[in-house]
């Protein structure tokens, strides 16, 4: 059991003028035995956080901690952790007995203990019977159960998880994410899991770290993530549909006309004159206006996706999405007014984009 | 359909070449095995007799218990085997070196194994021939396997490089946290994986340094007198005995043919990869 704790760590490509920073400045705790995704888009430093803890880059500045003890200038393999990686890696001219195995042979493990942890973890993910079989006659799923295994048999104080399942069919995707949620629960070893899948983060952690672009926006419970988002970024890119985000005015003391259009909110405390204001498709409402009513705007497009349908309305000025219940009665061009009573509105500043607390309600 | 038979007419103008292109080079092949399975009363008339109760190994056996046959023949698989042990150990190491990590000159350095091997080896022969007979190797065994291996060394680190280049760079870190040495995933690891690449190099050193007759015939004279050069001196000395002259050739030649059959397909992915990655 490990904690993980980063202290300033920062990634630079490059050397003198020609560096280019990767990781700017990370500092957090990885508590034992949480769960804790590290979510954002391509390149946002995600892989290389993970690699620098596993050892494979060196970091260019700070400090790494397991169990209080700094790591950050020891061998991979001195670190106790294991790693699985997004396209398995697994030695091709070994069978599964010996890929499973092989980390324990490295470190000296005698042979019978070597056997009894290889067919336990082979047992955990249902894979005994496929131990002598070499990974190119293995489906994908099966491979990735290997590399699993690989990594439980080792009995590591750390987990890594590059990417594992997005090499995987949707279906077994989420087969398999459920699998590892429960293997989890049964080994309550720290975890740390690289996605850019927000639904993988969402359902599998304890913790969720939002990267962008190098840096650290948000560190919190997927609960925290999804009601508090800290930026515009993490905002806009938890949650499906996306968040509405948009420049709104403020027309009277406490409500405010989101992108400029006919559509207003009530935000309680507030006394900024713009703000950025963020709204989610699922809390708000849409009703046909009534004839002579004043609508907030018209369908654009309805997207039904069985249980639920997407409606993008123009404002005039911007788009805002809404999703309803079923399957929508609304056609393209109808008038639609707005509502936003039971939403939850965000406030961001609109400059440094970062949460304004005290709209919260 | 006129488009179908234009169609059949290349295919057979391209089979009609290819047959062709194939009589050209095995022809005299096929000549030289008659020649050392016949006796050549039989072959030098205008209508040669083949029938195959002619057929003779008398050749063969006499060849294959002469001295001064056997002899050369050992030094020729002693040479060429030591060449490709050596040219495999250090090519191996220099390879992964160069496809693994970045360094400055490493474009420099392979570049330079290509050029190499465009300095005609008669420039060099003279001064080899001084340098050996400096160091006291001029016909000796040693002699040759090193300079063998400084001729091969350089193609086979660069068919080696585009093969380490090949391999996955994650299961190297797999490797690393599994808890491997640098050296230990070079052997455990991406020397396994790459054998058939490597075993490809190796049969290209191997026929390289059998088949050579130049240098061998400069750089030795009696003791260390390899397959080729020993072939070609029954020219001189029995200047009527086709059959032996031959069974020689047939002798040299069949090991190359058989390694160059198996390997072909490997060698010449590693020539063509090399060249388009380096």
């Amino acid at each position: 059991m490990a904690t993980i704790e980063l202290v300033g760590v920062q990634k630079d490509y490059g050397r003198g003028r020609k560096a280019v920073r990767a990781v700017h400045d990370l500092s957090y705790t990885i508590a034992d035995g949480h769960f804790v995704s590290l979510l954002g888009p391509s390149g946002c430093g995600k892989s290389t956080t993970l690699n620098m803890i596993a050892g494979l880059e060196d970091i260019t500045g700070g400090e790494i901690l397991i169990d209080g003890a700094r790591v950050d200038d020891l061998e991979p393999d001195k670190r106790d952790l294991a790693f699985v990686f997004q396209d398995y890696a697994l030695y091709p001219h070994m069978d599964v007995r010996d890929n499973i195995g092989f980390g324990l042979r490295m470190r000296k493990v005698d042979k019978a203990e070597t056997e009894r942890r290889v067919v336990d973890a082979a047992r955990r993910l249902d894979i005994e019977h496929v131990l002598g079989n070499r990974p190119r006659n293995l489906s994908g799923g099966q491979r990735q159960r290997v590399a699993l295994a690989r990594a439980i048999a080792r009995r590591p104080k750390v987990f890594l998880f590059d990417e594992p399942l997005s090499n995987l069919d949707a279906l077994l995707r989420d087969q398999t994410r459920s699998e590892l949620k429960l293997l989890h629960a049964e080994l309550g070893a720290t975890s740390v899991y690289v996605t850019h899948d927000q639904e993988e983060a969402m359902t599998l952690s304890d913790r969720i770290v939002v990267m962008s672009r190098g840096k650290l926006e948000q560190y919190g419970t997927p609960y925290e993530i999804y009601h508090r988002p800290a930026t515009t970024f993490v905002a806009s890119f938890v949650g499906k549909p996306r968040m509405n985000l948009l420049p709104s005015a403020r027309v009277e003391r406490g409500r405010y006309a989101v992108g400029g259009s006919t559509f207003t909110v009530d935000v309680a405390g507030l006394d900024a004159e713009q703000v950025r204001l963020g709204l989610r498709p699922e809390e708000c409402s849409l009703r046909r206006a009534a004839d002579g009513e004043d609508a907030s705007g018209e369908v654009k497009v309805v997207e039904p996706l069985g249980n639920v349908s997407d409606v993008t309305v123009d404002l005039g000025s911007a788009l805002f999405v809404v999703r309803v219940p079923g399957f929508s009665e609304l056609t393209v061009g109808d008038r639609v007014v707005l509502g936003a009573e039971r939403a939850t509105v965000h406030c961001f500043d609109p400059t440094s984009e970062e949460r304004l607390t005290g709209a919260d309600r | 359909m006129s488009r179908a038979r234009t169609r059949l007419a290349r295919t057979v103008v391209h089979r009609v070449l290819v047959a062709l292109l194939l009589v050209y080079l095995l022809a005299p092949f096929a000549w030289m095995l008659l020649y050392s399975l016949y006796p050549a009363t039989a072959l030098q008339t205008l209508t040669p007799d083949l029938d195959p109760s002619q057929i003779r190994l008398d050749s063969y056996a006499a060849l294959l218990s002469d001295p001064s046959f056997l002899t050369p023949m050992a030094n020729s698989a002693v040479v060429g085997l030591a060449t490709t042990v050596l040219c495999m150990v250090l090519g191996s190491g220099c390879a992964y070196v160069i496809a693994r990590y970045r360094f400055r000159g490493r474009s420099v350095l392979l570049l330079g194994m290509l050029t190499v091997q465009a300095v005609p080896v008669i420039v060099l022969a003279v001064p080899l021939f001084i340098l050996l007979r400096a160091f006291g190797q001029y016909d000796t065994l040693l002699g040759l396997v090193i300079t063998y291996t400084a001729f091969i060394l350089p193609l086979v680190v660069w068919m080696m490089v585009g093969f380490f280049e090949e391999l996955p760079p994650s299961l190297e870190r797999a490797a690393v946290v599994d808890g491997c040495n640098r050296l230990q995933i070079m052997t455990r690891i991406a020397v396994p994986l790459a054998a058939p690449g490597l075993a490809a190099a190796a049969v290209l050193a191997f026929i390289t340094a059998w088949s050579d007759f130049f240098l061998a015939k400069v750089l030795t004279i009696t003791s260390a007198t390899t397959l080729p050069v020993r072939t070609a001196a029954f020219q001189g000395l029995f200047a009527m005995d086709y059959t032996s002259a031959a069974t020689a050739g047939v002798i040299t030649a069949a090991p190359v043919l058989l390694l160059a059959l198996v390997a072909q397909k490997w060698i010449i992915r590693g020539l063509v990869e090399g060249a388009v990655k380096g």
